[in-house]
């Protein structure tokens, strides 16, 4: 199986702290901020090499995965990274977040495909910093494929389909699609029993979580192929629809009050807050 | 080396990622529980593929020894030194987990870098190829944890001079006799390197303690006569248990005699043990000091009194710029030893023990800035300078006091 993974780059969700926005409100101060890569596409890039092993031996892998992101050379850490964890190729597109909404990422990826011609496109369900969710589903209806989103569990079947289950409100709905197919995962995907390709038992547990790189692997992964596309070559001429009016951070927030009895309590719930 | 590289970064991310997945959650069982580091540190080598490297280096080790052994059965006489090999990255494989460990949790290095660093490191470079093959491996790995011992009661700096544990020869073997203490591992250990004079009365150089021949030996744990204390408390590096040992009447045989000779004294070689164990301790204090900074800043920003963050009081900044020039320096010399080993260098005894005089003070001393500018809260467990600040001390005192470290610079100058 040939998987293609999409990955962002975004600024360290547990500094959210430090996100700085100047007066203008015009823009997010990008400078200082420690980047990461987006929690769901570590997932989605833990469920393609799931996919794309026996569980039993992780180290003979058996399929590709490809990487892909756009944005500023800074990025290939993240690449890099993604590359020694177990992907076998990166390519990154030269662009920076303000030139790209999600449908001009959905344009970029579906000229990525039609080039790599990968079995499934495997993503996160949405990235953390503009928390958009649009790009999955945009780029499926782009290449007219099957689409599952915020997947729980993806078993590789023998005939070659896979099932997805997706958590919803009182139950899972299990999906069976017919790569080529696009799916974006959510956080329970990396959990022990998650994924399975046809090679994996099923009796077989993973480690919960996304897995670490050994330290010869980060070595070796200097050594793998990371083409660098532009994005003129990749967009075909589509340019953004969406553009940012204005950037805010949320009030501060105010500080409470104290009050000396539960009858004054009772009384400022019932004639302030106007709960009661 | 100017910087740390995208694949350093990379080493760094990961490593940092496991501590904090699999270590600062435990950090209160560690530190004020009896959970013992091992099982740990053995996912840490596992996850990392330090394992794999440990036997592919170990293979290499083995080879050179085999080939020395080979020639002198032979009747050849080897080369005296064997030439280090440019290390590649190597260096910064170790250190920059070190590195990361240091910033949390600086005895869980301790206890990795004596069970690995000295126990095996002394076994591979002194046994004979039968003694790497039965032993290194399994320490290397953490299989088996490692402990090596001279500090005795009456001997600590002086440790070659006033040495009382001894060793006599009888049928077959040896019989070992002595206390040692402060001995990393040794509430755990399974294979212990013990050091020890040869009590021979008919020796031609004289049977006086201060003429003895010294020798070290291989133990394991559960051997008749020897006794592994409980960890005994201490001031930190809690994580890091430390005991004593009793020997009493120990008989070994003689393939527990390391080099399986008695011309050879532990002395010749030893300044190489104290060279690798002293370069491990500036990794340490660039862990504690970066965290101790980075700790700081965020409280000098966030803590406000007089209706300022103290970040604004010049007495504040004082300190954070203290921080940052140690901080410069330590990792100045880090990338120094880095670079050493790529080149397939060493420092020599004088700059190692500089390196380790150096960089012990000013982890000490940053770390007990730290603590003064989180005032009260610096002083409580939960705010973390604290352990840091008791943890860094140690590196003062093992591996050869600041005074020693002085002294040797001095003297190993003087002599030319
Ligand atoms: C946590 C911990 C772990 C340790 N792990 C091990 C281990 O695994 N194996 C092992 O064998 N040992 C270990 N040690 C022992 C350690 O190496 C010794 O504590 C150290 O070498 C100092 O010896 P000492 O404690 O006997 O102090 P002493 O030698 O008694 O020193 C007391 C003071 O006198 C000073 N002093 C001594 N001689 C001179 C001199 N000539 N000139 C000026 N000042 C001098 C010292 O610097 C010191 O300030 C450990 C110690 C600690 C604290």
């Amino acid at each position: 199986m040939k998987i293609l993974v999409a990955l962002k780059r975004v600024a360290d969700p547990d500094n959210a702290n430090k996100v700085k926005i100047p007066a203008s409100g015009d823009k997010v101060e990008t400078a200082g901020l420690e980047w990461k890569l987006n929690p769901f596409d570590d997932y989605a890039l833990e469920a393609a090499l799931r996919l794309t092993e026996n569980g039993k031996n992780p180290k003979a892998r058996v399929g590709e995965v490809v990487v892909v992101t756009l944005g500023p050379k800074e990025c290939e850490t993240q690449l890099r990274s993604a590359l020694a964890t177990g992907a076998d190729r990166a390519i990154r597109v030269e662009a920076t977040d303000e030139a790209l909404d999600g449908r001009l990422v959905a344009h970029a990826l579906r000229a990525i495909v039609a080039e790599e011609k990968p079995d499934l496109v495997v993503m996160g369900k949405q990235a953390v910093d503009g928390d958009n969710n649009q790009v999955g589903q945009a780029l499926a209806e782009l290449l007219d494929w099957p689409m599952a989103t915020f997947a729980a569990t993806i078993e590789e079947e023998a005939a070659g389909s896979v099932l997805v289950g997706r958590e919803v409100d009182g139950g899972v709905c299990t999906l069976r699609l017919k790569p080529p197919a696009v799916i974006t995962v959510d956080l329970r995907i990396v959990a022990p029993a998650s994924v399975y390709s046809k090679h994996t038992d099923k009796a077989h547990k993973y480690a919960d979580g996304v897995r670490f790189a050994a330290l010869p692997a980060i070595m070796a992964a200097k050594k793998k192929p990371l083409a660098v596309k532009t994005l003129a070559e990749v967009t075909g001429g589509a340019t953004p629809t969406a553009s940012y009016a204005k950037f805010e951070l949320p009030p501060a927030r105010k500080a409470g009050i104290k009050v000396k009895d539960v009858a004054e309590l009772v009384q400022r719930l019932a004639t302030e807050a106007k709960v009661l | 080396m100017i910087e740390w590289s995208e694949t350093h970064l990379a080493i760094r991310e990961m490593t940092r990622r496991f501590v904090e997945a699999e270590i600062v959650p435990k950090l209160d069982d560690l530190e004020h529980g009896d959970l013992p580091p091992y099982d740990i540190l053995r996912k840490m080598l596992a996850t990392f593929g330090m394992r794999d490297m440990a036997q592919v280096r170990l293979g290499k080790a083995l080879a050179k020894v085999k080939a020395r052994e080979e020639a002198i059965a032979r009747g050849e006489t080897p080369p005296a030194t064997v030439e280090r090999e440019a290390s590649g990255e190597e260096v910064a494989m170790q250190m920059i987990p070190i590195i990361e460990l240091s910033r949390h949790c600086p005895g869980m290095v301790t206890a990795l870098g004596v069970s690995v660093g000295l126990t095996a490191g002394t076994i591979t470079s002194r046994g004979t190829s039968r003694q790497i093959e039965r032993w290194a491996l399994d320490l290397l790995t953490l299989d088996k944890v490692g402990a090596w011992a001279i500090t005795e009661p009456g001997s600590g700096s002086d440790a070659f001079g006033s040495m009382k544990a001894s060793a006599r020869r009888v049928d077959g073997g040896y019989v070992l006799n002595g206390n040692k203490t402060f001995i990393t591992n040794g509430p755990y250990a399974d294979t212990l390197v013990v050091i020890c004079k040869l009590d021979d009365p008919g020796s031609p150089r004289g049977n006086e303690p201060k003429d003895r021949q010294v020798l070290s030996f291989v133990l394991d744990r559960g051997t008749k006569g020897l006794t592994q204390s409980k960890p005994l408390r201490k001031m930190g590096m809690h994580s890091s248990p430390t005991g004593e040992l009793f020997l009493e009447d120990v008989f070994v045989e003689k393939d527990r005699l390391l080099g399986e000779t008695e011309t050879v004294s532990y002395r010749t070689g030893v300044k190489d043990t104290f060279t690798s164990e002293r370069t491990g301790v500036a990794a340490m204090a660039l862990g504690i000091v970066e965290e101790c900074l980075r700790l700081s800043l965020e409280y000098a920003r966030t803590r406000v009194q007089f209706g300022k963050p103290i970040g604004e009081f010049q007495l504040i900044q004082l300190k954070i710029a203290k921080m940052e020039v140690a901080r410069m320096n330590i990792q100045n010399l880090v990338f120094r030893m880095i670079e050493l080993g790529r080149a397939g260098k060493g420092l020599s005894l004088a700059e190692a023990s500089a390196c380790k005089l150096y960089c012990a003070q000013a982890a000490m001393e940053v770390a007990l800035e730290a603590v003064q500018l989180f005032g009260g809260n610096g002083y409580m467990a939960e705010y973390r300078v604290e352990q840091l600040c008791r943890d860094a001390k140690v590196l003062q005192i093992y591996g050869g006091t600041d005074e020693i470290q002085t002294s040797q610079i001095a003297r190993s100058l003087l002599a030319g």
